[in-house]
């Protein structure tokens, strides 16, 4: 038998959180992946002081020149410069990214902890919903949306958000549900707590693990989705620095001018790439049955 | 008894689960009362109805399936089964409150056991983070924790200790009646004897009635003053300890003291109740202890015996006793 309360006890005091990040750290992966996010964020804060040019500087003396030391990555047809421009559209891509994923987090989560916890007649309703939104493709709920609202960047926001809103439905449900019947929810009933309290303070916190790993992947998901948006002009709208935008203008230039479709194709796939990493290695840090 | 001394009144109750397979009949009829500060066993084999019991003076039958179909529950005087649901919420943790058979499982694993202590105190009591938490740290000194503990999770913990946070959650808002579902099942006897002290101990301090569920007799001759032994969903003895251990007027009854080892007697087997329970389902005609009975008369497989006062405070539901 373990002696408990004394030396063990200090040894076993280390937080969840510690634990956690412990395991995520001997993942290599998973920390290239953070490393690259880091990177993208401080870019993203600093992009003032990282950009040679500001991103809406146009110079018709130098208008689709190939990548020099003058300019990176080269300039498009208006002479602005594209390295400028990436690295302004960070902020863009990471901005859309986080806010409608919140978004879509936060509604997701709220309608499926009710559709896993009370069951019955509100989960089919809820679910059944859900369904719905799952079954139409993600781009064309997206482009539905944002050509109602109108274009710019706030539909692309909406559009985003209510379209990863049934992926964090489906994940907060089915994990509500096995925490729904342990004991201590029971047991909170007993004492008094009311269904609010029940699913805020004991359900909420123990199925948290499920919906960072699925908000670290749904990131990637998030920005690549508001790309495409913006390539099919329905999201960013210029002079506005954007990936997708990026792309999407640089598209015809394609043939000639291959460096300007590279760097933001490379920029997005690095995003995207880095957080599937950090999100795979999250999600096996938190998964209690690789604990070793 | 004087009526204002009661606490709990329990009269007619019949709680039924409504399934696929038919009417799960778990309570039948069953009638009881407990007087302030009074400890009483309520003594059965699984599936006699005794969680279910439990869940219906708490108000948490699962329902569906389960429902009361027949009955009343008088707390204090107020009808429990008309109250409303925030009305049974204000009373749950407050004036009455559960401690579960499993302290491994009725804790919140991540949250500190200071938390879930200050929690009860602060849904009941309009007391500030700091007051609850101050409270929540006597409450669990009281149970024998070091105030220090406060801020572990469960899982640094042993059992008997968890059993003992459990109790300091249910005792948290003094409640005068505490219903303790089979709470040493899951522990080993020492520990069992310590919480159970540690109960019976807190109890005289806070004048809280109980009513302990579980399948050991030994648990309810230490603890309780009064005992009710139920069998498939009725209460079949009822009465003072002295009365159903040394006056032992149920064949049921009989059965269970003939199945303990003792001992003063030497014996090479113990004695079982030959059969098994039955389904709750398709309850036997007549008596429903009759196919195991080993007195059973010819009447005892189509009337059902009606509850009989043999002496004072003693009542059996036997045709023998009629």
């Amino acid at each position: 038998m373990k002696k408990k309360g004394t030396e063990q006890g200090h040894i076993k005091k280390r937080s969840q959180f510690q634990e956690t990040w412990k395991r995520l750290s001997k993942n290599r992966l998973a920390m290239v992946g953070l490393a690259i996010l880091a990177i993208l964020v401080i870019t993203a804060i600093f992009a003032d002081l990282i950009a040679p040019y500001p991103y809406d500087e146009q110079d018709y003396m130098a208008t689709l020149q190939s990548p020099s030391w003058e300019h990176l990555m080269g300039t498009d047809e208006y002479g602005r410069d594209i390295f400028s421009r990436v690295v302004y559209g960070s902020r863009t891509s990471l901005y859309v990214g986080f806010i409608s994923l919140m978004g879509g987090a936060l509604i997701g989560c709220i309608f499926g902890a009710i559709a896993g916890f009370f069951g019955g007649k509100t989960d089919n309703i809820i679910m059944r919903t859900c369904d719905v939104l799952h079954g139409i493709p993600q781009i064309v709920l997206a482009i539905a949306i944002a050509s109602t609202i109108g274009p710019g960047i706030t539909s692309a926001l909406i559009a985003v958000a209510v379209s990863s809103v049934p992926n964090f439905a489906r994940v907060v449900r089915a994990a509500t549900m096995t925490v729904r019947d342990q004991e201590y929810v029971e047991a909170s009933q007993s004492l008094g707590g009311n269904n609010t309290h029940i699913i805020v303070r004991h359900i909420f916190p123990n199925i948290l693990a499920p919906i960072i790993v699925q908000a670290t992947l749904g990131i990637g998901k998030s920005i690549l989705l508001c790309a495409s948006l913006s390539f099919l002009g329905l999201g960013v709208q210029p002079p506005m620095p954007e990936w997708g935008s990026m792309l999407s203008n640089a598209r015809t230039f394609m043939r000639d001018y291959s460096y300007m479709v590279i760097s933001p194709g490379i920029a997005i796939m690095l995003t995207v790439l880095a957080l599937n990493l950090f999100g795979d290695g999250l999600r096996d840090a938190l998964d209690p049955k690789l604990k070793k | 008894m004087e009526t204002k001394n009661k606490l709990l009144e329990v009269k007619d109750l019949s709680i039924h689960y409504f399934t696929d397979e038919g009417v799960v009949r778990a309570v039948n009829n069953i009638d009881f009362e407990l007087a302030r500060g009074e400890t009483m066993g309520l003594v059965g084999e699984t599936g006699a109805g005794k969680t279910t019991t439990a869940r219906g003076i708490m108000g948490l039958v699962p329902n569906p399936p389960g429902r009361v179909v027949s009955g009343e529950i008088l707390f204090e005087g107020k009808d429990l089964l008309n109250a409303s649901k925030l009305q049974m919420r204000l009373h749950r943790g407050k004036d009455f409150s559960m401690i579960f058979q499993d302290p491994m499982t009725s804790l919140n694993p991540i949250l500190t056991v200071g938390d879930q202590i200050a929690e009860v105190i602060r849904l009941h009591e309009k007391l500030s983070h700091k007051d609850a938490n101050r409270k929540a740290a006597e409450i669990l000194e009281m149970v024998g924790i070091p105030a220090e503990r406060m801020s572990e999770y469960p899982h640094q913990f042993s059992g008997g200790m968890k059993q003992r946070v459990v109790i300091a959650i249910a005792l948290a808002c003094s409640p005068k009646l505490i219903i303790a579902d089979e709470p040493t099942t899951a522990l080993d006897v020492t520990i069992q004897a310590q919480v159970l002290e540690l109960m019976r101990d807190l109890q005289e301090k806070l004048g809280t009635a109980m009513l302990l569920i579980t399948h050991d007799l030994g648990v309810v001759a230490d603890t309780c003053n009064k005992v009710a032994i139920m069998y498939a969903g009725q209460i079949v003895e009822m009465g003072s300890l002295e009365n159903v251990y040394d006056n032992t007027k149920h064949p049921y009854t009989k059965g269970l003291f003939g199945s303990l080892p003792s001992l003063s007697i030497k014996s090479k087997r113990l004695v079982p109740i030959d059969g098994l329970m039955p389904d709750p389902v398709d309850l036997p005609s007549g008596c429903p202890f009759h196919p195991r009975c080993p007195d059973c008369m010819e009447s005892c497989k189509s009337r059902m015996p009606v509850k009989t006062e043999v002496s004072p405070g003693h009542y059996v539901r036997c045709l023998r006793c009629e």
